[in-house]
């Protein structure tokens, strides 16, 4: 019953994220798109937490359907144009690319069906102490890059926004 | 049937896709960068149904996720203000345009 019920749980989500994905690329109007994505964020933390990665899941809430939208909608806000809905246009290469994304796809599909993966599964009791005790241990090299990553964008960001150098 | 590794990799390569759809396709700077972030997420979907579903020990595909969000947010930030700039400069941000690469 409760793997019946963890099917029905995987493909609504499935729907929901790929729905609203289709929605981001495909919709006409650039704030129905970033409201499209924050929903699609959404169904991927769902889908965290339904992978038992609780912490993973409660990260995609915080960091991209709330941080993340805000910034998009903002980025929006400051380069929109004109008085009206800001458009969401294809550019004039939208046929390759559409044959890009086939190709791709069909490549894609044939190498998952094709794979052979060891059976076996991990669901660890506790994520925040597994990544943290990893995090603080072994990885503790790519924590400090990570840090000293986020500084220099903090700076960049600050720096490319300002202009240069009279405001 | 019950859902396995597969039913994620191809929830992922989809998104994948769909995402590269909109990076290509798209003529706003600001909707590019949304198609970035999907193909992202994409990935890592794959981090963590591989740390779900291949007999692994320990969190390492998740911790790699944590890195992954975090240079993923970095760069959207950037990318938004680089994005800020251009418009400032040249009042448009349609890709299309920017093809001069002396300011």
């Amino acid at each position: 019953m409760s793997e019946i019920l963890g099917t029905l749980v995987f493909y609504a989500v499935t729907v929901v994220i790929l729905g609203t994905a289709l929605g981001v690329v495909l919709s006409k109007n650039l704030v129905h798109s970033a409201l499209l994505m924050t929903a699609c964020f959404i169904g991927i933390g769902v889908l965290f937490i339904w992978l038992n990665a609780d912490f993973l899941g409660a990260m995609e809430f915080m960091l991209y359907s709330g941080g993340v939208a805000i910034l998009v909608v903002m980025g929006i806000m400051l380069t929109k144009r004109q008085d009206g809905a800001p458009g969401n246009p294809f550019n004039v290469r939208s046929l390759p690319a559409l044959a890009l994304v086939v190709l791709f796809l069909a490549i894609m599909f044939l190498v998952i069906m094709n794979s052979v993966v060891p059976a076996g599964e991990f669901i660890s009791p506790d994520t925040v102490n597994g990544l943290a005790d990893m995090m603080l241990n072994t990885y503790i090299l790519p924590f400090e890059i990570a840090a000293t990553l986020l500084l220099a964008a903090l700076l960049g960001a600050i720096i490319l926004a300002k202009g240069d150098g009279k405001a | 049937m019950s859902i396995g590794l597969y039913h994620c990799l191809l929830l992922a390569a989809i998104l994948f896709a769909i995402g590269l759809y909109g990076v290509l396709s798209k003529r706003n700077i600001i909707a590019i960068l949304m198609g970035v972030e999907l193909m992202l997420n994409a990935v890592n979907i794959n981090f963590v149904a591989f740390n779900r579903y291949t007999p692994v020990s320990d969190l390492t595909g998740q911790l790699m996720t944590v890195f992954a969000i975090t240079v993923g947010v970095a760069e959207v930030a950037i990318g938004i203000a680089l994005a800020y700039r251009i418009y400032n400069d040249r009042q448009t941000i349609n890709v299309d345009k920017l093809d001069n690469m002396k300011g």
